[in-house]
């Protein structure tokens, strides 16, 4: 069990790095979100640990910091990912049932709901989920519940759970074509191309595209 | 003034027919998602009323993902039109919805045309249009393009085309951006809401239409606030919006199952796999070779040229300007070596115009099936290697036909280094039908291995260059994301229209070029400069290339039209001008040299003049380089390879 404050440490750092992924690390507002959301004082505790640095206006993370924040972040994402495709919580309560998540993760179970998910990449929101030692195995399992098209064999009926659209402005397109999350599509075939058919559409993808759309087995 | 009506719909929903149905002259019809590059703009008279009528690319959302899309927003943002006819695929109304909301968001009469009814019907969807009509307070109209049902009643409604009351209601948080949006415009702006929904979607161009509104600083402060969203805005609307899309079909459209799958279908999907997909690939190729290359660059220009030509009209056309034009240096210009009849005119309508007619006959079938599409699939590997993807098959597929209109036809690529890079390769090594037709006369004339070398010469370059040039040029290849069109029986009287359309392009822009041309190599036949331009290139042409100084003239020719050159090498080496090795080293120069003039307008005009200008150069020296190495070799080597002699 880890104790109150190891708690708030992570919780900490986790938003913290958070705020450097968006570049609004601020010493002004970092100080008032941490002391807000999580305790007073806790910048300075941060400071005092080795975990974070202060700069002339900003506050940055130390390789010590960074690491427990990275995995910190990794749980919380994945917890999102869980809670929104497998359990399907409304959307409301993700984020507050992914903070608890967070800290009773153990390192084993983190990895093994990242594989039962298809080792995503992003969250729900489009943030980037920082890879597990699992990921670079890159085992495709079969037990994966969310997996991504490409993993699926020709003639399977699934439907789309969410498409990572932020690393590529273009897959926007796959939206306005209406490959939504919760469209059922059957994978015709995945040589020379993927062939997806979706209602009356008939659509054609590369593989590329395919590894970026995660579908959900029925 | 006259009013404006536009057509707008998702891609492949039959628009264009509509468009011909309604002003009586068709566009360019097609099957492939996109190809309706140019908006066609065409009249119409109704009750005594004359209306303009457009018709734009195919869109599937107002926000624009490429510059096709771009071109649609703004002919509806900027005209202002008396009516939008917005057509819709019945078969997929869910998609249209997007549209159609987007399109009542910016405030247009609209109409909406449920099109090809009948499919719908076949697949035992049937969709209550009074209702759709009652939830979006636009009128709804059930068609079949083809056959021409429902455009009666398309016309006679369409004076009845209004705003529409449906409003799509986003969660609160985008509701309150939205106002807040439209509220900083400033002066109340045409379409306020929809440009603030582009506006918080990410959309930066939709300033056009909005600019001079703007007051400082007003950017800044939207992007702070899209960024403070857990979730884009972008994907909320959208989201809101297809969730009423999903409500609303399940509403008006009762499904009766879906009947078994017809045998285009299963063909249409046997042409995807790869097995028998690549063999009909190679059957495709083989029978486009055998129309256009054996019958019409042979047996139909033989006949035209040598029986037709040769025997009748040039005799004739001799006789009588022999006898009505007294004066010799006119009668010269139109009958002489360099003529503008018996040069020109035998090129333009004896050899090229048969060629091309065929192949864009060919096309227009292939167009027309929705086979083309499939072949992006089979061939979206292949292009891979040199950086582009399926969609590039079509453009490079059409300059087999014309590289010029090819060359237009890269637009619908979506980065800017795959739109360079099909240019580059259109460019150095895609010949246009009516010179692949005579090249091929050409080396047929000769050994295979002639023929092979040429093959090699031309495919290798292309991958090579094509490999290297991808590695150079910065930027991206876009995902590979296509809609695949039902396999259908192709509507020969649609083909026809098309090849009508495209030849008509065709001549008005070739004809004058070979006229140019002729004139220009007749004036500086006359005044000594082709001796001149001779001596000058010797060097390159006569030492390096291992040419005859004579051939020069005609890859002066070659620039002015591709064809037209090939169409010179031809009549030298028939006139024995020509050993074998120097008409396979011409044939490859003459391929890989600098496209006509017209093509290199289109490339200028597409990528600006510094990059024209790089791209010709790098394409002059790699065609005399590589020919003046090929010409090493073939010397060196020269019986091993091209053993039968003589037979040139």
């Amino acid at each position: 069990m880890k104790t109150k404050g190891m708690i708030d440490i992570e919780e900490a750092l986790g938003i913290l790095r958070g705020f450097i992924e968006k570049n609004k690390n601020t010493r002004t507002l970092v100080e008032e979100t941490l002391s807000k959301n999580v305790a007073g004082g806790i910048l300075s505790e941060l400071v005092n640990g080795g975990f974070a640095v202060l700069g002339t206006d900003t506050v940055t993370l130390t390789p010590k910091g960074e690491e427990i924040a990275r995995d910190v972040t990794r749980r919380h994402r994945l917890a999102e990912r869980l809670l929104a495709d497998v359990i399907e919580l409304p959307e409301g309560e993700i984020d507050p049932a992914a903070c608890e998540f967070e800290h009773i993760l153990s390192p084993e179970v983190t990895d093994a709901i990242c594989t039962l998910l298809g080792h995503p990449r992003m969250c729900p929101h489009g943030s980037r989920i920082p890879p597990g030692p699992c990921c670079g195995q890159a085992q495709a399992s079969t037990a994966s519940i969310v997996t991504s098209l490409e993993q699926v064999e020709a003639g399977e009926k699934v439907r789309v759970a969410y498409i990572v659209t932020s690393e590529h402005p273009h897959l926007h397109k796959l939206l306005s074509i209406g490959l939504v999350p919760g469209t059922e599509i059957t994978l015709h075939q995945k040589a020379p191309s993927y062939i997806i058919k979706a209602g009356e559409t008939q659509i054609a993808l590369d593989r590329e595209v395919a590894a970026h759309i995660y579908v959900r087995r029925r | 003034m006259v009013e404006t009506i536009v057509l707008v719909g998702n891609p492949n929903v039959g628009k264009s027919v509509i468009f011909g149905r309604l002003t009586g002259t068709y566009a360019v019809v097609s099957n492939y998602p996109g190809t309706t590059v140019d908006i066609s703009r065409g009249a119409m008279t109704l009750a005594g009323r004359r209306y303009e009528v457009i018709d734009t690319p195919g869109t599937d959302a107002l926000l624009p993902s490429s510059e096709d899309e771009q071109v649609t927003r703004d002919v509806i943002m900027r005209v202002r039109p008396a009516a939008v006819i917005q057509v819709a695929d019945a078969k997929n109304l869910r998609r249209a919805l997007l549209l159609t909301f987007e399109l009542i968001e910016c405030g247009v009469p609209l109409i909406l045309a449920l099109n090809m009814h009948d499919e719908a019907v076949s697949r035992g969807i049937r969709i209550d249009a009074p209702r759709l009509e009652n939830i979006l307070g636009v009128p709804v109209i059930a068609t079949i393009g083809i056959t021409g049902e429902g455009i009666p009643e398309l016309k006679k409604r369409l004076p009845h085309a209004r705003h529409g009351n449906f409003n799509a209601t986003y969660p609160p948080e985008i509701e309150r951006l939205l106002t807040e949006t439209a509220a900083g415009f400033g002066a109340p702006a045409p379409c306020a809401r929809a440009a603030a929904a582009m506006l918080v979607s990410g959309d930066r161009t939709v300033f056009r239409y909005v600019a001079g509104a703007l007051p400082d600083g007003f950017i800044g402060r939207l992007e702070r606030k899209v960024a403070d969203f857990v979730r884009p805005p972008r994907l909320l609307i959208f989201e809101t919006k297809n969730m009423y899309a999903a409500q609303i079909t399940g509403e008006v459209i009762t499904s009766q199952g879906t009947p078994a799958e017809s045998r285009l279908a299963r063909l249409g999907a046997l042409c995807m796999r790869p097995f028998p997909g690549y063999l009909i690939v190679l059957a495709v190729l083989f029978i486009m070779y055998e129309f256009v290359g054996v019958f019409a660059a042979g047996t139909l220009v033989n006949l035209l040229e040598n029986h037709l030509f040769g025997r009748y009209v040039i005799p004739l056309a001799g006789t009588l300007i022999n006898g009505a034009i007294p004066s010799e240096i006119v009668r010269e210009f139109l009958m002489g070596p360099y003529g503008l009849v018996s040069m020109a005119l035998t090129y333009a309508a004896a050899i090229v115009l048969p060629v091309v007619a065929a192949f864009f006959l060919f096309f227009g079938l292939l167009e027309d099936s929705g086979y083309l599409p499939r072949l992006s699939v089979m061939l979206d590997r292949l292009f891979r290697t040199f950086g582009l993807n399926g969609k590039a098959v079509l453009p490079m597929v059409l300059g087999l036909g014309c590289g010029t209109m090819a060359a237009l036809g890269t637009r619908i690529l979506e980065t800017r280094k795959e739109r360079l890079l099909a240019l580059l390769l259109l460019s150095l090594t895609i010949p246009c039908s009516a010179q692949l037709g005579i090249i091929l006369g050409l080396l047929a004339g000769l050994s295979w291995q002639a023929g092979l070398i040429w093959f090699v010469s031309i495919t290798g370059s292309l991958v090579a260059v094509g490999a290297a040039a991808n590695r150079v040029l910065p930027g991206h290849r876009s995902p590979f994301i296509l809609e695949i069109p039902p396999l259908r029986r192709p509507d020969f009287g649609n083909v026809v229209t098309k090849v009508k359309m495209r030849l008509v392009w065709y001549v008005r822009e070739a004809v004058p070029l070979f006229a140019l041309g002729t004139a220009i190599l007749f004036f500086s036949d006359k005044l000594h400069m082709l001796s001149v331009l001779e001596r000058v290139a010797r060097p390159v042409v006569v030492s390096a290339m291992g040419l005859p100084a004579q051939v020069t003239p005609t890859f002066i020719l070659g620039f002015l039209r591709r064809d037209y050159g090939a169409a010179g090498l031809f009549v030298m080496a028939q006139d024995g001008l020509l050993d074998a090795r120097q008409v396979v080293v011409s044939a490859v120069a003459i391929t890989l040299f600098i496209p006509c003039v017209a093509q290199c307008f289109v490339v200028i005009r597409e990528q600006g003049m510094k990059i024209a200008i790089a791209l010709f150069a790098f394409v002059i020296i790699y065609a005399i380089g590589y020919s003046s190495l090929l010409n090493m070799v073939l010397k060196t080597f020269h019986p091993l390879i091209l053993a039968p002699l003589g037979r040139g």
